[in-house]
């Protein structure tokens, strides 16, 4: 490992941890300026209607303390820092006593399990569609641009709600919610595969369509920019095929869509937690959804806190791939 | 800078867009002149479709004319007995074994068909035989239910009811008979039916547009002028002014902005969360990309020689500023603006999908119409199109034109990308 | 008489613009070029060099276009071949290419051994991977290049040594014409002094049969070139000796162009240039 690689590496893992505590620090506080108890509100909940002033007072003491909320603001951010760490996340407000990480342990792994391949797949799709396009110019930039552009103009739920509504509301190709089919119970036999990954499709594919106006856009931009690079005149000239030269071309418009895809998957994860929501997909963005619904602001706060921190850990890798598979970041980051 | 508006409209990609958008922005500022319903105001109980709807107890004070429709009866029986009904009848006959040759779904047949089925049609029969395809008691029910809509009178008196709940024959009417829908004393036209609250969408939708409108134009000025004016400073100033603002705004790029306008949100509460306090959160949570760019323009600009210049003849930082840089981004400050226009609208619906929308009693927003038709079935149960589909339609259209103005004034700005 | 190596009988050529006019960049040119010899290319910027450099080997992209003429390389009429045929046997061997900036022409992503290969194999030679990398790394020590720029990438090397790397490379297969477009321009002093030799030494060694050197630095044209070419307007103005035209140019618009050049102080350009094209 060379010094500039060290101080590259150095400099991406300091932001890492700036940042990851910056998003703990932010998880933290943001819930806590919220206007209104939610501690009154469960015990007016909870309580028989006939009790005494007293009876109220004392369950408020008594949840206060359950929820930490009578301990000074740092022992109350120890333990949420405490609670983030051993992986529990605290009490649930709505659902008390519930830990958090009992009512979100599951949706994490259906939101990775969805997510994942299908930013992965849309931003592959992007890519090709994109240098695609910025080959075969004529008829796209005139005919096809301004379709795609509005294609690429319907937001992310109205596409999800769109497939929703034509592949299983009406030609009923799909389910039209949920991850298995109600009555299964969850386990390892070839009928509960074939329900989840017939409720796997429509999110999934919905999530790809949203990743994929983004990417595309970026790549036939990358791609036209390379396309007019002097390599490009060059190796012409030296009498390479133009079938090579295009694998040049896209290979090195697509090596920056790398750092594309780290900058953008923040915003892609946003408009896939909506599309979960549609689908009622069992994932984060449904327990973000039912959690908001009934004011559950420790479940709130895991979820955005375990979304910043795989979308941190996500770009983290991202950068860390991309300088070393392109040699031009390695020359211009690495000295 | 009248030679770049002339060029800028000279932009097919922009005027386009520009066309588009000024027709939302029109029909908004103008349709309630023409409307002057309350677009919170329910006219029905739940989703009606779209359609002219005329009181039905009205059309007796109308008069009735005789209009020689001659497909009139065949429409008549498709309303009241239609294919998918006939389909079910020759079902059932076929599971029974009757002979069905020379039946069909078809108007001229029908009337064969229906003496086949009140030859062949045994409630007990039915219940006691489970025959094949119609075993489940929900299909005998419909069965049932079938048949006493063929067996009643299709050609029923119209009657009111007087009084103490006593029904009067006012009139009979003729098969023949029509009333005109201008003389009915209430009708009402709904172009996009009702939503779930039975609110006229169209209405509805009009002011929703208005309101995301504003909602983006609020939120993209606060975001492009924090982040041209962030951007400024880092990138003119310097030293540790630019260390602290780029160390913020490290912070926030990595943070997605939606995972934080969510905590925003929610940590506000519902009934906090006006209009104008959504929109101003959106733009205080987007500044950071425009913020950046600027700044590496400003840091390219700084050095020119007719900066130097500048600053050698003593000129104040604000007149440096505004006369010897801003001119310079200002095509990126406008063209940064019309898409944070755009990217807040969508950041106000996907909020409100999540149940984190602006205040639902006040005022409606396109968000918060996608919500309602999610919360109420409207893609699903009810399967009532028009709650949902002209919601993502000016959605759409208003980010598609917003993204071609700015890519029209894209190729203006930067003709090199032009290729 | 020596053998001619490029013979070009009133070449034209032009670009399309986006509006659709046609712009004659090179018009109605003539030139040739012995074995062994080389010839320099003068000319203000614009005046249709580089243009002429492009449309000499007979491979034309949109937006430049073939309009009439014929150029021959070693007696071989390559006007009017279908472009594939042109890609495979004209380019790389009959007429090779070293671009006005030879800094960004290697594709920065591959290795400069493996675009070699890439350079090879594309015109179907004989040879498996392992000859090209020996064929290529005795090239590069007989250069006197570094062998191990081969394992590179062009961002690795510098301004100076890509420069080289690229006329390597355009050279390999050991060209009957090569055109140079401003190879040195852009370089410091001492890698333009290591350029220029090393275009020497591969005429010298027999690598490159020809050459045509097109710069807007006349002086170097005197060290390098045999004959010296001006172009204004797309046209041929005047030909003759490196030593003829640098001293003693006969066109007034060579006259302007030399003096222009070889007289350093400011101000002395006096020299009132038609407006319209000399004839």
């Amino acid at each position: 490992m060379t010094k500039g690689m060290r101080k590259y590496f150095k400099k991406k893992i300091f932001w890492f941890v700036i940042t990851f505590i910056a998003a703990v620090i932010l998880n933290f506080i943001l819930p806590r300026l919220m206007p209104g108890d939610p501690v009154n509100s469960i015990v007016g909940k909870n309580i028989s209607p006939g009790a005494t002033q007293e009876q109220v007072q004392e369950q408020i003491i008594y949840y206060k303390h359950q929820f930490g909320l009578d301990k000074s603001i740092f022992g109350q951010f120890w333990d949420f820092v405490k609670n983030a760490f051993n992986g529990t996340f605290g009490v649930s407000y709505s659902q008390y006593p519930r830990l958090v990480s009992d009512i979100i342990g599951s949706s994490i792994w259906w939101t990775v399990a969805l997510q994942l391949p299908a930013i992965i797949v849309g931003w592959l799709l992007g890519n090709l569609l994109g240098a695609v396009a910025a080959y075969k110019r004529g008829i796209w930039d005139k005919g096809l641009m301004p379709v795609s552009l509005f294609f690429s103009a319907i937001p992310a739920f109205g596409a999800s709600v769109i497939l929703l509504v034509v592949f299983a509301v009406t030609l009923g190709w799909a389910p039209v919610n949920g991850a298995y089919d109600p009555g299964m119970i969850p386990g390892f036999n070839l009928k509960f595969i074939g329900s989840v990954i017939s409720h796997y499709q429509l999110p999934f594919w919905s999530i790809v369509l949203i990743s994929i106006g983004g990417q595309a856009v970026g790549m036939r931009s990358m791609s036209i920019y390379e396309l007019n690079a002097d390599y490009v005149k060059y190796s012409r000239f030296l009498g390479i095929k133009d079938k090579k030269i295009v694998r040049y071309v896209f290979r090195n418009a697509m090596l920056p869509q790398v750092t594309g895809l780290a900058m953008s998957i923040g915003s892609m994860v946003g408009g896939a937690l909506v599309a979960e929501t549609i689908f009622s997909y069992p994932g984060l963005g449904m327990s973000m959804y039912a959690a908001i619904n009934s004011s559950d602001y420790p479940v709130i706060s895991a979820c955005t806190l375990i979304i910043t921190i795989m979308v941190l850990i996500a770009s983290f890798l991202l950068d860390i791939i991309y300088a070393f598979i392109d040699p031009r970041v390695k020359a211009a980051q690495f000295d | 800078m009248k030679h770049t508006l002339k060029n800028v409209f000279h932009s097919p990609r922009f005027l386009v867009g520009f066309i588009i958008f000024m027709t939302i922005l029109l029909t908004v500022l103008i349709y309630p002149y023409f409307v002057q319903r309350d677009p919170l105001q329910g006219l029905g109980k739940g989703f009606l479709s779209p359609g002219t709807y005329v009181s039905v107890y009205d059309t007796n004070n109308a008069g009735t004319y005789r209009v020689e429709l001659p497909e009139a009866n065949d429409n008549r029986l498709e309303a009241s007995v239609p294919v998918k009904d006939r389909q079910t009848m020759l079902d059932y006959l076929t599971a029974m074994g009757a002979d069905v040759s020379g039946l069909d779904t078809s108007n001229e047949n029908f009337h064969a068909l229906l003496e086949a089925w009140n030859a062949n049609y045994d409630e007990a029969d039915a219940k006691k035989n489970k025959y094949d395809g119609f075993a489940t008691q929900a299909k005998r029910n419909e069965l049932r239910r079938l048949n006493n809509r063929l067996t009643s009178d299709v050609t029923a008196a119209m009657s009111v009811t007087k009084g103490e709940g006593e029904a009067a024959t006012v009139a009979s009417v003729a098969t023949s008979d029509y009333v005109k829908v201008s003389e009915v004393a209430n009708s009402i036209s709904l172009p996009l039916g009702t939503d779930n609250f039975g609110r006229d969408t169209l209405t509805e939708l009009v002011k929703a547009t208005g309101i995301s409108l504003l909602v983006g134009l609020i939120a993209g000025s606060i975001a492009t002028l924090l982040g041209l004016l962030v951007g400024l400073l880092a990138g003119y100033v310097g030293g540790i002014v630019d260390d602290i603002l780029m160390f913020i705004a490290n912070i926030f790029t990595v943070i997605p902005g939606f995972v934080l306008l969510i905590l925003i949100y929610s940590a506000l509460g519902a009934e906090s969360r006006g209009i104008t306090t959504c929109a101003v959160i959106i733009g205080i949570t987007s500044w950071v990309w425009t913020a950046r760019s600027v700044r590496s323009q400003v840091i390219s600009l700084r050095n020119r020689d007719h900066v130097n210049l500048s600053k050698l003849s003593g000129h104040s930082l604000f007149r440096i500023v505004t006369t010897d840089i801003l001119p310079y981004i200002m095509s990126y400050v406008v063209m940064a603006f019309i898409l944070q226009v755009s990217s807040g609208i969508l950041a106000e619906a996907q909020l409100s999908m999540l149940g984190l929308g602006p205040n639902p009693n006040e005022l409606p927003t396109l968000g918060l119409m996608m919500n309602w038709a999610k919360l109420f079935g409207a893609y699903t149960s009810s399967n009532a199109w028009w709650a949902y589909f002209p919601v993502i339609l000016v959605i759409a259209l208003i980010s598609f034109s917003l993204n071609l103005m700015n890519t029209g004034l894209d190729q203006v700005f930067n003709p090199t990308l032009r290729d | 008489m020596a053998k001619k190596m490029l013979e070009v009988n009133q070449l034209t050529t032009k670009y399309i613009t986006r509006q659709g006019e046609d712009v004659y960049s090179v018009d109605h040119v003539s030139l040739d070029i012995e074995e062994g010899k080389s010839l320099g290319i003068a000319g203000e910027s614009g005046c249709g060099k580089s243009t002429l450099a492009l449309s000499l080997m007979g491979y034309y992209f949109a937006p430049l276009h073939y309009t009439s003429g014929t150029i021959k390389v070693d007696g071989k009429d390559i006007t009017g071949l279908d472009p594939d045929v042109v890609r495979k046997t004209v380019l790389g061997t009959d007429v090779a290419y070293i671009p006005q900036a030879a800094m960004n022409a290697l594709n920065p992503t591959r290795k400069v051994g493996k675009f070699i290969e890439d350079v090879i194999f594309a015109h179907e030679l004989p040879m498996d991977k392992k000859q090209i990398r020996e064929m290529a790394e005795q090239r590069f020590a007989k250069l006197g290049l570094p062998v191990d720029a081969l394992d590179k990438h062009s961002v690795e090397l510098s301004g100076g040594m890509r420069q080289r790397v690229v006329i390597a490379v355009s050279t390999i297969l050991n060209p009957k014409v090569l055109i140079a477009d401003e190879p040195s321009s852009a370089l410091d002093v001492t890698s333009q002094k290591m350029v220029i030799k090393m275009m020497k030494d591969m005429m010298a060694e027999g690598m490159v049969k020809s050459m045509i050197f097109i710069t807007h630095e006349l002086p170097l044209l005197y060290n390098v070139t045999d004959d010296i070419m001006v172009m204004y307007a797309g046209q041929i103005v005047e030909r003759g000796s490196a030593k003829e035209m640098v001293f003693d140019p006969i066109h007034p618009y060579s006259r302007g162009l030399m003096r222009s050049i070889l007289v350093p102080e400011e101000g002395t350009r006096d020299v009132k240039l038609p407006a319209r094209r000399p004839t």
